[in-house]
């Protein structure tokens, strides 16, 4: 309980600033629906001239821009980019902490576990994607319910949202494995953005090509907003892998970090 | 009752070596020094008694229990202080403490206030802004404010200046007295030889002698060297005891070992210009060690 404590502290600020942004990003896009709603008509027509390849890459579907969940699931992508990165920077710096500031040896000489380490420090950031998260959500249904232009499904919305913390739990999960595996690493920002900008854009090639297979590589087209907003459910497939992808990751990470030497700085 | 033992304890890293076969025990209730040059393999043992790392072969027990199977268990009553010290630079002193603190289930606010007094440490401060100096003297409280039956030391000195020191070691030998055994790894003979009662050399990742500094005073190393006013013969301090003898013109110098006596009625037959008596650093000693073996 007092690592958890002393971890949440310590990625306090971290964790209210990346709220914050997500928040920011959400009132930002949401404000420019109701004068995007009004000139819909103009927009499609410049739109419809693009490339159909790069309509898909950028998420825009034409025929639902115009609705507020269309809108946002346009918005939602970016969203997801950023929400992914907070998430794997969380997960490698939760773990990498402890070498990078050498205070392992101080933590390590407690009468504690390995397991109860990892536990606690996995909870502390699972507790900060959640904060986040409720962020958002608070951010996302207030701003929708101002800026909307005609009746939505909540559940719709809702369903979409909440696939940002599956994404963070996966790209959280990766971050720790990735820590564990490579302790030494001492450039947390560089690794998980590289990590996620090489998803992502395997995302939007995904996308375009409409590639089942890419699609199964990249954990930003697990959740189909399309598909969620037409039949209000998930694709289960992709519910199973990752869940799997979670927890391999985690109990990986749970049975190297048990049997890992901390060497001395 | 031993409170340390260690069984042909071996660690590998990779093919180098960490130490190999490395066995003795620290008795309840002694100071127990472990010395060596740097990279002898000194860290390595204490981590692996601490189950920072796993030990490639052999076992090590601490109160009786294995030290990888009962590592929590066994670190409730074990306090330690590396030679380097870090810790969470945003934290103030008392915080940190406090975060220490809560790992044991004690009560160790007024313990934390006597140690900070004692060792002259300012608790309101940010770890940030703390000395090299400053910050020993935060692992020193933090590895002693749970009164820990063992305490393990590596290289605790480094960055004291010399009335710490002497705080510190009069810290250690109270807690000493109160019971608790202390092993003290270090690398400078002279802090050894004053707190302990024995001592294990290590040198290349092995155990080269385990002594008693009883034993060790009696021999008593010494470095000497004379500048005489006239050449003194090759052979002038042949004698039993004298080590590394070299004569440089009139500048003679040797280790000696023994009754310090002989060797000064020796000096005292000749007309010396100059003469500087030191204790042999490690080295030295070690070099007679290797001497010894051969």
């Amino acid at each position: 309980m007092n690592m958890y404590v002393h971890e949440l502290k310590a990625y306090r600020k971290s964790t209210m600033i990346w709220t914050i942004s997500l928040m920011a990003i959400v009132v930002l896009f949401l404000t420019l629906f109701p004068s995007f709603a009004q000139d819909a008509e103009q927009f499609m027509k410049v739109l419809e001239g693009f490339p159909e390849e790069l309509k898909k890459a950028l998420g825009l579907t034409i025929d639902t821009l115009a609705t507020i969940l269309g809108f946002f699931s346009y918005a939602f992508l970016y969203i997801k980019l950023s929400g992914a990165i907070q998430a794997m920077n969380l997960g490698l710096s939760v773990v990498s902490k402890e070498t990078r500031d050498k205070t392992a040896d101080f933590l390590f000489t407690k009468p504690v576990t390995r397991v109860q380490v990892m536990t606690s420090k996995l909870l502390a950031a699972i507790t900060s994607l959640l904060v986040t998260n409720i962020g958002f959500l608070v951010a996302l249904f207030l701003m929708v319910s101002i800026v909307k232009t005609q009746d939505y499904s909540m559940k719709a919305l809702f369903m979409i949202a909440i696939t940002l913390l599956f994404l963070q739990m996966i790209f959280l999960g990766l971050g720790i494995l990735i820590a564990v595996l490579f302790p030494k690493n001492k450039s947390v920002i560089s690794v998980s953005l590289g990590t996620v900008f090489a998803f992502f854009m395997i995302g939007m090639i995904s996308s375009s090509t409409d590639d089942k297979g890419l699609r199964f590589l990249t954990p930003f087209n697990y959740f189909n907003d399309q598909y969620i907003i037409q039949n209000l459910s998930y694709e289960t497939e992709f519910i199973w892998i990752s869940m799997a992808i979670i927890l391999v990751t985690v109990f990986a990470s749970y049975s190297i970090y048990r049997k890992k030497d901390i060497h001395s700085v | 009752m031993n409170v340390i033992e260690i069984n042909r304890l071996t660690k590998m890293y990779g093919k180098s070596r960490g130490i190999t076969d490395v066995s003795f025990s620290v008795e309840e209730g002694e100071i127990f020094g472990f010395i060596g040059p740097n990279g002898a393999g000194k860290s390595t043992t204490i981590r692996l008694l601490l189950s920072l790392i796993y030990p490639t072969s052999g076992s090590a027990t601490i109160f009786g229990k294995d030290v990888v199977k009962f590592a929590p268990e066994i670190k409730k009553e074990i306090g330690y202080l590396p030679s380097e010290v870090f810790y969470y630079d945003n934290m103030k002193v008392i915080d940190l403490l406090k975060y220490s603190a809560s790992f044991y289930k004690k009560d160790c606010t007024k313990r934390i206030t006597e140690l900070a007094e004692v060792m002259e440490l300012d608790l309101t401060k940010k770890i940030d802004d703390l000395s090299l100096g400053n910050k020993k003297k935060v692992g020193i409280v933090q590895g002693l404010l749970h009164e820990p039956k063992l305490i393990i030391l590596d290289e605790p000195t480094s960055g004291l200046d010399p009335l710490m020191q002497q705080r510190f070691f009069d810290l250690l030998e109270k807690e000493n007295q109160k019971g608790a055994t202390i092993l003290f790894s270090s690398h400078i003979l002279s802090e050894v030889q004053r707190l302990c009662d024995r001592v294990a050399i290590i040198k290349d990742g092995a155990i080269v002698q385990v002594e008693k500094i009883s034993e060790l005073k009696q021999n008593n190393y010494k470095k000497f060297k004379i500048e005489t006013v006239l050449p003194l013969s090759g052979d002038y301090f042949e004698m039993p005891g004298v080590n590394q003898l070299e004569v440089k013109g009139t500048t003679t110098s040797f280790i000696f070992r023994g009754d310090i006596n002989t060797v000064m009625q020796k000096v005292s037959t000749v007309e010396i210009a100059n003469l500087w008596v030191e204790e042999p650093d490690l080295e030295e000693i070690f070099m007679h060690f290797y001497q010894r073996e051969e």
